[in-house]
């Protein structure tokens, strides 16, 4: 897995903020050892901002015990539904000995003390995970600074459980659990080596002496905080590894729980922003007419911001009826770009121009020109993807507050700190003037890794200067946002006369992270080039859940499959002829074949496809089953076969690969935003449907832990095998090979 | 290697966030404050300065106007209007500004909230222009008010 870590070198000149949370880079290669806390205990500054409830003491940044002997892990990532606060809690409760039932979870401030570290440092400089000891906490201090600088908080790249998790919750609960042990040993002038602890409690055998831990919790943030505390082997979990029922979910089912869009200003009564931006991106409002809308119930302002127009009023529901009676005319788009076959025809061109060898060369390996002239038999293929929307089900929405000089937000985000700078810069503040509230997400998918709708409510809140609730309205949602992009992408291959792929030639338009997505280098092909000829998009770029992979995925192992074909050989069994040197990979090919029953003859009219692709660090291979005889594609069943390493939490793990799966079909079925005079089309479920549950198959998990040291993520692997495999599947039940997606319309 | 660049991109990304710039609105039409009562007339009717003082609200993020509070985005506003552009010593204008040799008759006031940049090219004043001219008539009645 580590060689996959690295991207190609070209790319670290281009290294952006999408670069830092997408690149799946989280190097391996470290045991855990030289693992570290912060130099010196800041409980006496932290304690105030985030123990302040009665009878809570501190016992280091990251976790807290109260009276009634709760333990409260405080989380830097944010919950988007992926589950990352419960199972990091997990394992720090793990290594603490808590008592589960007694383990909450706190979302950290957006405080420079609680800056993702750990996942910056895995991402950027994986090798310094070797560090030994000793330098241990001077990386960990450099990096902890480098990740103030930058805002890095971050939550995204499936990382959490695998760096925050590994590197900072784990060590937290392991260097708390020794200091309640030092601070007990001290008072029952026994030695520390004797106490053992369980279940949030402290005992000593021989003397019979034992106490809650909430006994010991503010004699125990006196004590030295051991910076390399020892932590447990695998053998040694209680809590890792299990399915220990995730925090979140009661508040969930009960409908307590608060997301962004719920946020209320103490004391305050809320006014409401419905918003309309200029349709096509980089234009501005020419001018505005709104004689309607001010006699219209409810309105307090009325607002031309430039680029956007805002009503706010008494209510939502006001303010969104008033905003549609607001006439605006808008300045011309430079782009030459108005429809979607502008876009692809731009794509083409990219292509045309860079031809067989042109662009920049991203993988190189071998001779690939002479390989294909010796090959004995060739193909070629081009495939297509469509912009995408996020379509989370919270739109965009941010509360703020701006008054005195100083600015507050309630909002829903993956990138706390980044907000809350974009937010003060666009209103004249400075950073630490802005005060960040971070409840719920109600997804994030990549979209909520970006500022813009923050920054749209500060600087309505400026123009206000009392509360303000600013919410997009769906088709705002879906029109007006940041996009996964569009691309095409031409492969040329070559088969050698004992059916083997021996030449990979491959460009496309669009290189995004993680950079390596473009490739499988566990697949043994001799020569192989692949390169980017860029071309330019229409409409703004965000990072889509499993950012690059999920349309380079699509067109790898389509391209895969196709090769197979073309060998006239068993697609499964072809893959597995590459994998001789990538045992983890051909693990979990052989596991998937044998829970679809691979080798078995589907039903009439049914087909099977596979794929298999690395990302993030997991190793995941689907089988789609598709029933083909009404004319149309009806997935009868899908499995799914992963190796992330370790599984934290089993069940939250196949929870993240049944829902990457689910969006990853609604995406390959019926995803598609297209253009029309430069401005997006689709605008709400009616004509951007997601998958209904009639057409969602039964998905079956089977995870395999292959390597407990170095683990993979969650939250996205499960998304990119299942277009391709869908496609294949469909092609392996009626001979249709479906080369652009969505899949849907095909078959309309 | 890889740290190197790295450090490079997280560096710029902290140069981005400085070098701020408000966009403030192009055109801002209030018809009430929150809490007044709905279909009540706008408050420029009833009052010119209590309007000023609602519509202040813009400004406020930027000028405190209590007698001796100190200055903080912008100038302290109290007792502008008479006083020569420029004239704090607590705080630190811009050249332009302090150069223009104004003195803040309520004309000129007016013609300053209007287009701050128009009116002084090379002010740092970058938000807090009001297009509508009932609203800045009252701002300026409002300013005006406020004494010492
Ligand atoms: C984003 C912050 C900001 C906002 C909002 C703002 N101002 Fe200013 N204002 C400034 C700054 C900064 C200066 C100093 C300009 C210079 O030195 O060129 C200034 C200067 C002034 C001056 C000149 C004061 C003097 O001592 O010479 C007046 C008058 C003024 N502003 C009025 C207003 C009014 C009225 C509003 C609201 C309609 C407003 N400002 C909104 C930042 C702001």
């Amino acid at each position: 897995m580590n060689d996959m870590a690295k991207p190609p070198r070209s790319r670290a000149a281009k290294w952006t903020r999408r670069g830092f949370i997408g690149a799946g880079a989280l190097a391996g290669g470290a045991l855990i050892v030289g693992v570290a806390v912060r130099p010196g205990n800041p409980v006496g500054k932290l304690g105030p901002i985030v123990a302040g409830g009665e009878g809570e003491q501190l016992v280091n940044s990251w976790v807290k015990i109260g009276a009634d002997n709760v333990v409260t892990a405080i989380v830097p990532h944010c919950e988007m539904g992926q589950g990352a606060h419960s199972v990091l809690a997990q394992m720090l409760a793990d290594e603490l000995d808590a008592d589960w039932s007694l383990v909450r979870v706190m979302q950290a401030p957006a405080d420079g003390n609680y800056v993702v570290t750990d996942t910056a440092r895995g991402f950027v400089a994986p090798g310094t995970l070797d560090a030994p000891d000793w330098l241990e906490p001077t990386w960990n201090g450099l990096f902890t600074k480098i990740s103030q600088l930058g805002d890095v908080m971050i939550t995204g790249g499936s990382s959490s459980i695998r760096t925050t998790g590994q590197r900072t919750m784990r060590i937290a609960g392991a260097a708390a659990r020794q200091m309640l042990i030092a601070a007990a040993a001290r008072e029952w002038g026994v030695a520390a080596a004797e106490i053992v602890t369980a279940n949030s409690t402290l005992s000593h055998q021989a003397s019979g002496k034992s106490a809650p831990y909430a006994q010991f919790a503010a004699a125990a943030a006196e004590e030295d905080m051991p910076q390399t505390p020892a932590l447990k082997a695998p053998k040694d979990y209680r809590l890792m590894g299990t399915d220990a029922p995730r925090t979140d979910i009661p508040e969930k089912v009960t409908g307590a729980a608060q997301f962004g869009i719920d946020a209320t200003v103490p004391g305050q009564k809320l006014t409401y922003a419905a918003v309309r931006k200029v349709p096509v991106p980089g234009t501005r409002i020419a001018s505005m007419k709104a004689d309607v809308a001010k006699t219209m119930p409810g309105v307090l302002q009325i607002l031309n911001m430039g680029d956007f127009l805002a009503v706010v009023a008494d209510s939502y529901w006001q303010a969104q009826q008033a905003l549609n009676t607001v006439e605006a005319e808008y300045t011309r788009s430079e782009s030459a770009i108005r429809s979607t076959a502008d876009q692809f025809a731009a794509f083409a061109a990219a292509l045309d121009q860079a031809g067989d060898q042109g662009g920049k060369e991203l993988v190189g390996k071998g001779d690939v020109a002479g390989a294909l002239s010796v090959s004995a038999k060739t193909f070629t293929a081009e495939y297509r993807a469509p912009y995408l929307a996020h379509a989370p089900l919270e739109p965009m929405n941010a509360t703020v507050w701006v008054r005195d000089g100083k600015c507050e937000i309630w909002t829903s985000t993956q990138v706390p700190l980044m907000a809350r700078s974009a937010a003060a810069k666009a209103i004249g503040l400075s950073a630490d003037d802005v005060t960040m509230h971070q409840p719920t997400l109600g997804g994030g998918f990549g979209r909520r890794l970006e500022s813009d709708y923050v920054v749209m409510a500060a600087r309505i809140g400026l123009a206000t200067g009392y509360p303000v609730k600013m919410i997009w309205s769906r088709e705002e949602d879906t029109q007006k946002g940041l996009f996964r992009c569009a691309d095409l992408s031409r492969f040329t291959g070559g088969i050698d006369a004992k059916g083997r792929l021996v030449a990979w030639n491959n460009v496309f338009t669009q290189h995004n992270d993680p950079a390596e997505a473009c490739d499988a280098p566990f697949y043994d092909v001799p020569h192989k080039s692949i390169r980017v000829a860029e071309a330019e998009l229409h409409l703004p770029f965000a990072a889509f859940r499993s950012v690059d992979h999920s349309q380079q995925a699509f067109f790898v192992e389509c391209f895969i499959d196709e090769a197979a074909h073309a060998a006239g050989r068993d697609p499964v069994e072809f893959r597995l002829a590459m994998l001789g040197n990538s045992p983890r990979h051909k693990a979990v090919l052989e596991k998937v074949a044998a829970m679809s029953g691979w080798g078995t003859k589907p039903a009439a009219g049914r087909g099977r496809g596979v794929a298999l692709v690395q990302s993030f660090g997991t190793i995941v291979a689907e089988v789609v089953e598709v029933d083909m005889s009404q004319g149309k594609p009806r997935l009868t069943q899908v499995w799914c076969a992963a190796d992330p390493g370790f599984a934290m939490n089993p069940d939250g793990f196949r929870n993240q690969m049944e829902g990457g799966i689910v969006f990853g079909l609604t995406a390959a079925l019926h995803g598609e935003i297209t253009l029309k005079d430069g401005a997006v089309e689709q605008g709400n479920f009616n004509d951007y449907p997601m998958l209904r549950i009639d057409e969602c198959p039964p998905i079956a998990v089977e995870i395999i832990n292959a390597d407990p040291v170095h683990l993979g993520g969650a939250g996205e692997p499960g998304l990119p095998p299942i277009a391709p495999a869908l496609a294949n599947a469909i092609f392996a039940a009626s001979g249709k090979r479906i080369r652009e997606l969505p899949i849907a319309k095909h078959f309309a | 290697m890889m740290h190197r660049f790295a450090l490079v991109a997280i560096g710029a990304l902290a140069l981005a966030a400085c070098g701020s710039k408000v966009e403030p609105p192009v055109e801002q039409i209030v018809l009430r404050e929150p809490g007044q009562p709905a279909g009540a007339a706008p408050a420029a009717a009833t009052d010119l300065v209590a309007a000023g003082k609602a519509a202040f609200a813009v400004c406020a993020t930027c000028h405190a106007v209590e007698a001796g509070k100190a200055s903080g985005i912008g100038p302290n506003l109290n007792g502008v209007v008479g006083r020569k552009a420029g004239a704090l010593a607590d705080f630190g204008y811009s050249a332009a500004l302090k150069q223009s040799g104004l003195t803040w008759t309520e004309t000129e006031l007016d013609a300053f909230i209007a287009n701050p940049s128009g009116k002084v090219p090379g002010t740092s004043m970058a938000a807090g222009a009001v297009s509508d001219a009932e609203r800045r008539k009252a701002i300026v009645a409002y300013l005006a008010s406020l004494t010492p």
